[in-house]
């Protein structure tokens, strides 16, 4: 997969991650791919709910050792 | 192995994915209801004063210190098993790790529960006490923190938003994961939790033997921390969400769980005040009614429940919030926890009474509704507000009229 940009939430807590997502994803042009790592258990459902919400799209999810990792595609 | 089939797939139900959020709100109600049977409606920041307390007479600052230890204060017992439960609630879905922010973030955490500390001893109160209790309990000071609880989080919601702006750095930098849940080194974790819950429940046995009512009591209280750091942690529930979500993404399931708590209590603690369940003098039903019906209506309460608001949106979890995601291993929140527990007995000392010079005593009244509208017309005012709260983020969910995000 491409990922056309990185965004690093380990260790941030509620709401940090999804106030940086939503940042992140507003500078980013459409269909390109961000990569988040965060390692809040919340942000499993937090995020593609966000995604849902704002019509972007969840490609996968992934975790490896207590870290989440999302590949997010932009309306 | 048939059986243990079944039971298999029972743990993985209970932690395998997040409980929807308005099930912890609806249990979490329930148990409420039984506290208040016990002795008294769920609180949370009063034992962080008495920690507090405990702390600094330890060091040997009396003028702060208090009479009452640790292990016999049912509120300080609550918060401490609310954490290990959430600790074991964690570790059994695979989702303790400690979690070390970056150091601006820890900061934040540190400053947040300080304002939380300040907030809780000015309002009387939390969103706990003062609010998931308060409410339900017909007081109309309760009203008054619920409003300062919002004003609060929208202000510090608009300076975090800020900030991502204006001061990016503060949320970046090292941070640090260690002994994640996840992965196959990971098995000591669900082995640990078991362990614990057979030392909590040790500890509940030597309290409710043969002590006093109050032993009985707390020990019930050592139990009940258990369960709903468990319930908490499970559904995640969030009063701070509650009042930011709709400002925030518009999402309306956090608000619509802690109306349902509100609701279910609402039932419970009337149907308790009314009957004066527990007691049958006149004198005792009144010390009944008045329970979590605080002196501080309605400028106190608003005051107080405002600088609360800025504390608990800026550290991330309010006072229940913290003690939940401490347990989960966020060092942030410890931070929160430490700040609040520091800050509480020196507020109450310091500052509190500052502001009881300048607020007249008639702006910090206790204020129980039924006095003035009867128990119908206390509920109904009740359930008209839940009902404008209700209109309004699902209006806001659909629209996005007031969401930032």
């Amino acid at each position: 997969m491409q990922v056309d940009q990185k965004l690093d939430c380990k260790g941030l807590s509620c709401p940090m991650p999804i106030i940086k997502l939503a940042k992140t994803i507003k500078k980013m042009d459409s269909d390109q791919v961000l990569e988040m790592i965060g390692t809040d258990p919340g942000s499993k459902e937090d995020v593609p709910a966000w995604c849902e919400k704002t019509g972007n799209t969840v490609l996968e999810t992934k975790e490896e050792d207590g870290a989440f990792i999302f590949y997010i595609k932009k309306k | 192995m048939f059986k243990k089939g079944i039971l298999r797939e029972l743990f993985d139900k209970l932690f395998g994915k997040s409980w929807p959020m308005w099930l912890g709100g609806i249990l979490l109600a329930l148990l409420n209801i039984l506290l208040f049977v016990i002795k008294y409606p769920w609180g949370a920041s009063g034992g962080y004063v008495n920690i507090g307390q405990n702390f600094y007479q330890m060091l040997g600052v009396t003028s702060m210190g208090t009479k009452t230890i640790i292990s016999l204060h049912t509120v300080a017992i609550l918060n401490i098993f609310i954490i290990l439960g959430a600790f074991i609630s964690a570790l059994f879905s695979k989702e303790f790790s400690i979690k070390v922010a970056p150091i601006g973030e820890l900061v934040k955490g540190l400053i947040g529960g300080a304002l939380m500390g300040i907030g809780a001893t000015i309002g009387i109160g939390c969103t706990t006490g003062g609010f998931f209790s308060g409410v339900p309990a017909l007081s109309g000071g309760a009203l008054f923190l619920t409003l300062g609880f919002m004003v609060g989080t929208f202000v510090a919601l608009r300076y975090l938003l800020w900030e991502m702006e204006a001061l990016p750095n503060i949320s970046m930098g090292k941070s640090f994961t260690l002994l994640a849940g996840s992965g196959k080194k990971a098995g000591w974790q669900r082995w640990l939790g078991w362990v614990l819950i057979a030392v909590i429940l040790f500890i509940f046995s030597n309290y409710t033997k043969d002590g006093s009512t109050l032993h009985k009591i707390v020990g019930w209280h050592v139990f009940f921390g258990l369960i709903l750091g468990l319930i908490l942690q499970r559904s995640r529930y969030c009063i701070v969400r509650a009042f930011r979500e709709p400002f925030m993404t518009g999402e309306s399931a956090a608000p619509v769980a802690v109306m349902l708590s509100i609701l279910v209590a609402l039932i419970g603690f009337t149907v308790i005040k009314f009957f004066g369940v527990g007691n049958a003098s006149e004198t005792a039903l009144r010390a009944i009614e008045m329970k979590s019906v605080y002196p501080h209506f309605w400028l106190r309460a608003l005051t107080g429940g405002f600088i609360f608001g800025l504390g608990m949106t800026v550290a991330g979890g309010c006072a229940v919030g913290t003690l939940w995601r401490a347990g989960e291993g966020h060092i942030k929140l410890w931070m929160a926890a430490i700040g609040f527990v520091v800050m509480a007995p020196f507020s109450k000392k310091a500052i509190v009474p500052f502001f009881e010079k300048i607020i007249p005593e008639t702006m910090r009244a206790k204020m129980f509704l039924p006095d003035y509208l009867g128990y119908t017309g206390a509920v109904l005012l009740i359930l008209v507000i839940l009902l404008l709260w209700y209109i309004f983020v699902k209006w806001n969910e659909k629209t996005g009229k007031c969401s930032a995000l």
